[in-house]
């Protein structure tokens, strides 16, 4: 399997770095071998956060270069990715905390993440509605795989609402293929 | 307890000998703090193999060496960093830190409070005789007002440190100060600290006769040590004026005792309620 | 089932540093390594060890040297400031030849620096921290795998030699998550430490044995040593002298390159027919490899030499690996520290080129690929 780089970003406080962990805990399942770095700065809420995963590796390095996948939940974090999307980078965005994306020849796919988390009763699960679009357009990670992940890492109280996340994030991604073919193509 | 306990104390059997004649300078008051720790330690029964002295740096920090013991001297205000890792590794092994005024209250400062606060099993013999004497007489933190050194030579204008007072603020479960003049109660009070289960601070009002002595012009060794049981420097000596010295009501004896949890104690039942979880 | 986990390197450290057999872990908080403390802290009571938080980074060395004395494999962990108060107690370990393992979680400097960042600036630190000649060995791990590999072998060497041995872990691997399979790296043999067991009579805790490392009293066997960071004499004392001072300070210096078979660990490939060679260690390294590939696909004949063991650096291994290089590349998250020490062993024809970065990022594969084919253009 080829390599593949994704990057979860966002502001601290929104959950990307469970995010990562589910996914790549649901990646363990299947075997895939990961690098995992996380942003990791003196302040923990409000700040950049970002998480970046290398999945199989081609060449052993573990930080992320060239994006394939990225995720950004709030504009706080599009510049710090500017010089790592490609131009056939798939650029998911939050239709509401994200004004202006990264310009470029790549995708952009621009949701209602965080209010899809509102209308499912928690604004903070709008990081793995994500990770559901995310695994619905990449195909980087089964859906089985990722529902266990979600059992193996979340706390049991909010296990039923990540679920529910997850399944909104598949369905958001199935809303926006019926819209656009070109999409179909990329999964 | 070793029936060592029913002889008579003999400090041949706890010495090295082959190390004399040793360092200390004639009429230092080292010497008998160390004559009252062996004492101490015989009249206790205690192995001299399960036996550890941990010193750091000065003339305090080189009387360990002549123990016929396991002898640690180690870096200049952290014997008590080094007494904690090996007494918590070897709970079995009795260990003695040896420091001096300098050694734990300057440059080791926060290893004493926190050694008290955490009220780790083992005894610490400050030696207190206000100077740096090895460095050839640089003013200290307990250093008397007024007192001459290299470093104050127009006498000591900085506050002293009450160690005792500073010991028991900071949470040893036991305190107490002693001179080298009564070498029988000084003996009895480290014999009391090392049978304490617990931090035991143990103050010893010593006498730099060469150095600290000299420089002020307290006479001879027999003078300053006598000076101690007057409980204030004796005023009587050369150019300091009489009314420089105040007495310095010096309290001697047990200052303070508590049952406190002793750290290792403490940690293991901590461990074991983990454990049954 | 498959042993694999995902495991953040220093957590990994942790867990080697248990599977290497220590019981006695001292330190205090610092920014980026406090993961190794808070990760003893559960592990160590599970296996009736000792971990205690000391009042700062002096005492905490303090207290594994003392542990260590006593008998436990001892281990502390810290970083940037922290290594700089650890210093005189390392000195004193490595004098009075006491096992210890010190990790150090590289983070940008000078002084308080950047503490959330990599950087790889305290290279010579690691070796000349301390005063004095002294014996050190320095690891320097490229991967999660590696952490836990690197860190059951700093336990090994500082036992089997009685040295302290310090682990320089790129702040950017330390918190690396990877895939790795930790029971496969276990070998369940760990090295233990000599420990005197000739007669009491007449002992000499410093002796200048064959192997130049003197089997250890312990503490209650009845050797009733002495131990103290002057320079002493093979009974332990105090000596000053210059007769006995030179004998055992030199055996004191000879000793790691006595065991050089033990000591040295070096990864390199393709050097013998290289034109140029890039040194690298840590995170710098896998950048390298990585860009190495690169520059093949295009027909440059590139070699890495990594020298996991970085000191004692591997003079001999690595004059023989550049013999036919025109150049070498040495790229370090510093202002250039391990090239001053590369340059001592260049041959005439050989031309040393740093690349450096001190910003709080790592060295990326293009840049060095970028300054690879800078270079040859130039040559």
């Amino acid at each position: 399997m080829s390599e593949t780089q994704i990057r979860l970003s966002g502001s601290g406080g929104q959950g990307l770095q469970l995010a990562a962990r589910i996914l790549v805990s649901g990646l363990a399942l299947e075997g895939r071998n990961i690098s995992l770095s996380q942003s990791y700065e003196p302040t923990s809420r409000g700040g950049l956060s970002r998480s970046d995963l290398v999945v199989g590796s081609s060449t052993g390095y573990p930080l992320v270069s060239a994006i394939d996948y990225l995720v950004i939940l709030d504009q706080i974090a599009v510049e710090n990715s500017l010089g790592l999307i490609k131009n056939d980078s798939t650029v998911i965005v939050d239709s509401e905390r994200v004004d202006s994306p990264p310009d470029g020849a790549h995708t952009t796919i621009s949701l209602a993440l965080i209010q899809t988390a509102r209308e499912i009763g928690n604004v903070r699960a709008a990081n793995v509605v994500s990770l559901g679009v995310l695994a619905g357009l990449s195909g980087i990670c089964s859906q089985k795989s990722l529902l266990q992940a979600i059992r193996d890492t979340v706390p049991a109280r909010f296990i039923d609402l990540n679920l529910e996340a997850l399944a909104r994030g598949y369905a958001l991604v199935s809303a926006e293929k019926s819209k656009d073919t070109q999409l179909t193509a990329v999964s | 307890m070793l029936d060592q306990a029913k002889t008579p104390f003999e400090i041949r059997d706890y010495i090295r000998q082959q190390l004399f004649p040793h360092f200390m300078c004639p009429g230092c008051g080292h010497g008998i703090a160390l004559r009252a720790l062996l004492w101490a330690i015989h009249d206790l029964g205690i192995a001299k193999d399960d036996l550890a002295i941990v010193s750091g740096i000065g003339c305090s920090g080189r009387i360990g060496a002549y123990i016929d013991a396991n002898t640690f001297h180690t870096t200049h205000g952290r014997p008590l960093a080094f007494a904690t890792g090996l007494k918590l590794a070897r709970p079995d092994l009795h260990v003695i830190v040896i420091t001096g005024d300098g050694d734990c209250l300057a440059i080791g400062g926060n290893h004493l409070i926190h050694a008290c606060r955490r009220n780790l099993d083992i005894t610490c013999l400050m030696l207190n005789n206000e100077i740096y004497g090895m460095t050839g007489g640089q003013v200290s933190p307990t250093t008397s007002s007024d007192r001459y050194t290299t470093t104050t030579p127009e006498g000591n204008y900085e506050p002293v440190f009450d160690a005792c007072k500073l010991a028991q603020g900071a949470g040893a479960g036991f305190v107490g100060r002693e001179m080298t003049l009564q070498t029988p109660s000084l003996k009895k009070l480290i014999q009391q600290g090392i049978a304490h289960p617990g931090f035991s601070f143990l103050e010893v009002i010593s006498d730099c006769t060469e150095i600290y002595g000299r420089k002020n012009d307290l006479g001879e060794s027999a003078e300053m040590v006598l000076s101690q049981k007057a409980d204030f420097r004796s005023a009587s000596y050369g150019m300091i004026a009489d009314e420089v010295f105040q007495p310095r009501n010096v309290k001697t004896g047990v200052l303070y005792k508590d049952d406190r949890p002793e750290y290792a104690q403490a940690y293991r039942q901590k461990i074991a309620s983990r454990a049954k979880k | 089932m498959s042993s694999v986990q995902n495991i953040q390197g220093n957590h990994a450290c942790a867990l080697a540093a248990v599977a290497a057999g220590c019981r006695f872990y001292a330190g205090y908080p610092i920014t980026p390594s406090s993961e190794i403390a808070e990760r003893m802290s559960v592990e160590l009571p599970a296996v009736n060890g000792i971990f205690v938080q000391m009042e700062d980074e002096i005492a905490s060395m303090g207290a594994i040297i003392g542990a260590s004395m006593g008998g436990a494999k001892t281990m502390t962990a810290t970083s940037g400031p922290g290594f700089s108060l650890k210093q005189e107690n390392l000195g004193y370990a490595a004098a009075t030849e006491v096992p210890c393992v010190i990790i150090n979680v590289m983070r940008g400097g000078p002084s308080t620096g950047m503490p959330t960042r990599p950087a790889q600036g305290d290279v010579m630190q690691a070796r000349w921290g301390t005063h004095g000649d002294h014996p050190i060995i320095v690891l320097t791990p490229w991967s999660v795998q590696e952490i836990y590999q690197q860190t059951l072998r700093a336990f090994d060497l500082s036992e089997a030699l009685r040295v302290p041995v310090v682990v320089l872990i790129d702040e950017v691997i330390g918190h690396l998550v990877e895939s790795v399979d930790l029971a496969k790296m276990n070998t369940g043999n760990p090295v233990e430490r000599k420990w005197a067991d000739s007669s009491q009579e007449d002992f000499q805790p410093y002796a200048h044995t064959e192997d130049l490392v003197p089997p250890m009293p312990r503490p209650g066997d009845g050797y009733r040593t002495h131990t103290t960071g002057l320079t002493h004499a093979e009974n332990g004392f105090p000596t000053q002298d210059p007769e006995v001072a030179n004998r055992v300070i030199s055996r004191l210096l000879q000793k790691l390159e006595h065991h050089n078979d033990l000591v040295e660990c070096v990864n390199q490939s393709d050097c013998k027919d290289a034109e140029i060679v890039i040194v690298a260690y840590g995170i710098t390294a896998r950048a390298a490899q990585s860009a190495k590939q690169q520059l093949q696909g295009e027909g440059v004949k590139v070699g890495i030499f990594r020298p996991i063991t970085l000191w004692p650096f591997p003079q001999q291994t690595f004059s023989e690996a550049i013999a036919n290089a025109r150049l070498v590349l040495v790229p370090e998250m510093n202002a250039g520290q391990l090239i001053v020490e590369i340059e001592r062993y260049r041959n005439d024809s050989t031309r040393i080129i740093g690349l450096n970065r001190y910003d709080g990022e790592p060295i990326s594969p293009q840049q060095i690929f970028n300054k690879v084919k800078e270079v040859l253009q130039d040559a």
